[in-house]
């Protein structure tokens, strides 16, 4: 078991990204994608621990890549996704909690270093593999 | 007096007029006759013409109370039952915003099928405002949504960045900098959040989600939670027990501690220092009472009508720049009102200062 976690953050706005990217630093090894069909090529070849999924994405908005994800067939089914969106209304919520997701952030309304810790909590409640 | 017992009156009128004028005849002929016919051995021929009298008077009284028990009938058959129907119609309207045809009253006098059809006029007039209303409050809400959505992104970026920013080694005057554009972004992202959530409440779109809640355990971790507050602007805060166990409140307990959390540190917020706050309960008839008494500043005459308007702000609230942005109370109400419940004030009978009052409905 290697001790840096491969993180998928997906995530359309450069800026954003960078802050995110200057958080996790040292943390985790991340990978980026800036859109839905990014998001589920790179979902399948690395294998991550946790995924960031955004909602409102390019090519394919975060519902469709989380629905994706949760209708696989094999391990990579029960990958925690962690919603990071500034969508924020209830209707949102609901749907992405409906669809599967494990939990939900809207970022402005989150300090970074919080992201930062509901990851380690969804790593911590994941069963060891 | 209803239009029916009018009716009845008049025909009754008319009934006992003819047969006192019949009465009157009779009586009149009666004694012209025997004037006329002095002659005893005609008594036998004014015999027959006053039985013929007699006779003449009672068929009389007898068809004009059949024709006006026709009359009756079809007054009430073509006036009465239209009326009444129309009346029924307008309830229905006025209760459940429901139309019911009214025009169908071909054979009713021309002015009443005249008024079924203003008020048919009137009723479409009526749902096409509101359902403009609707529409406008719907695009509104909408607009707000997706602002609201669109803000959200660049202050993300400002606030992790300045949060990025915090941990690099900075000198103390730098420091003093990011917190206060820290602070300044939290206060946007707060106002973001309040302007969604309001938006959400008022198109009807926020759902909630009802339970039986103990409104004692919540008031009172709420109340707890603005000791700080409370001790740092020098005001006592007293929480008091209910005499009796409240019932449980069917609410959404969430956003009841919303409403909890406004009313009280309004309260707090404008109370000058050495004055207090008095949060009290309180059960009636299918209700529990939240009462939030305050020592401020009052709330003036003319600002009272208009303090749960949204961004409605009392001029002495502005002038002592207590912070808040008008909308607390107008969404607290609209939360209140969602329950079934209410929320309203009174200026205290004694002393200055004013008095909250949240009610919500128990369980059933």
């Amino acid at each position: 078991m290697s001790d840096t976690k491969f993180i998928l953050v997906v995530e359309d706005d450069p800026v954003l990204k960078n802050l995110l990217g200057h958080t996790f630093a040292g943390k985790y090894q991340t990978l980026y994608a800036s859109d839905g069909n990014e998001a589920i090529a790179l979902f399948e070849n690395n294998k991550p621990a946790v995924v960031l999924l955004d909602l409102m994405l390019p090519t394919m908005d975060g519902f469709a890549v989380l629905e994706n994800i949760r209708s696989r067939t094999d391990e990579l089914k029960n990958v925690p996704v962690i919603i990071v969106s500034n969508l924020g209304q209830q209707k949102d919520m609901e749907k992405a909690k409906a669809l599967g997701a494990n939990d939900y952030l809207v970022k402005a309304e989150v300090a970074v270093e919080e992201i930062v810790a509901k990851i380690e909590a969804q790593i911590a409640e994941k069963p060891a593999a | 007096m209803s239009l029916r017992t009018l009716i009845v009156l008049n025909i009754l009128g008319a009934l006992l007029l003819s047969i006192a004028s019949m009465a009157a005849a009779y009586f009149f002929m009666h004694d012209q006759l025997i004037a006329l016919f002095p002659n005893a051995a005609q008594a036998k021929a004014i015999e027959t013409l006053q039985l013929l009298l007699i006779q003449y008077a009672a068929i009389t009284a007898a068809a004009s109370t059949v024709i006006t028990g026709i009359c009756f009938l079809v007054l009430s058959r073509y006036l009465i039952r239209p009326l009444q129907a129309m009346v029924r119609g307008i309830e229905a309207f006025a209760d459940r915003s429901e139309r019911i045809d009214l025009t169908e009253f071909a054979h009713a006098p021309k002015e009443v099928a005249e008024l079924a059809r203003v008020f048919n006029d009137f009723t479409i007039k009526v749902e096409d405002a509101h359902a403009r209303d609707v529409e406008v409050s719907r695009m509104k809400s909408d607009f707000i949504s997706t602002a609201a959505h669109q803000f959200r992104t660049p202050l993300t970026g400002i606030r992790w960045a300045l949060e990025a920013l915090e941990k690099e080694t900075l000198t103390e005057s730098q420091m003093a900098l990011v917190t206060s554009a820290k602070d300044k972004s939290h206060q946007l992202v707060n106002i973001v959040g309040t302007l969604l959530d309001i938006s959400a409440i008022e198109s009807g779109k926020h759902k909630y989600t009802f339970a039986p809640v103990d409104i004692e355990a919540l008031t009172h971790a709420v109340a707890k939670d603005f000791g700080e507050l409370a001790e740092r602007t020098k005001v006592s805060l007293f929480y008091v027990p209910p005499e009796n166990p409240l019932p449980l409140a069917r609410a959404d307990a969430e956003q009841v501690k919303w409403i909890l959390n406004n009313i009280i540190e309004n309260a707090v917020r404008y109370t000058p220092p050495g004055g207090s706050v008095r949060v009290m309960l309180e059960s009636g008839v299918d209700r529990v009472f939240v009462h939030v008494r305050d020592t401020g500043i009052g709330i003036k005459p003319e600002d009272r009508g208009n303090i749960f308007e949204r961004f409605y702000r009392a001029e002495n609230a502005v002038a002592k720049e207590n912070g808040g942005n008008g909308l607390g109370l107008y969404i607290a109400r609209t939360i209140a009102t969602d329950h079934g419940g209410d929320l309203n004030f009174e200026p205290n009978k004694e002393g200055p200062g004013t008095t909250f009052t949240l009610s919500l409905p128990v369980v059933s």
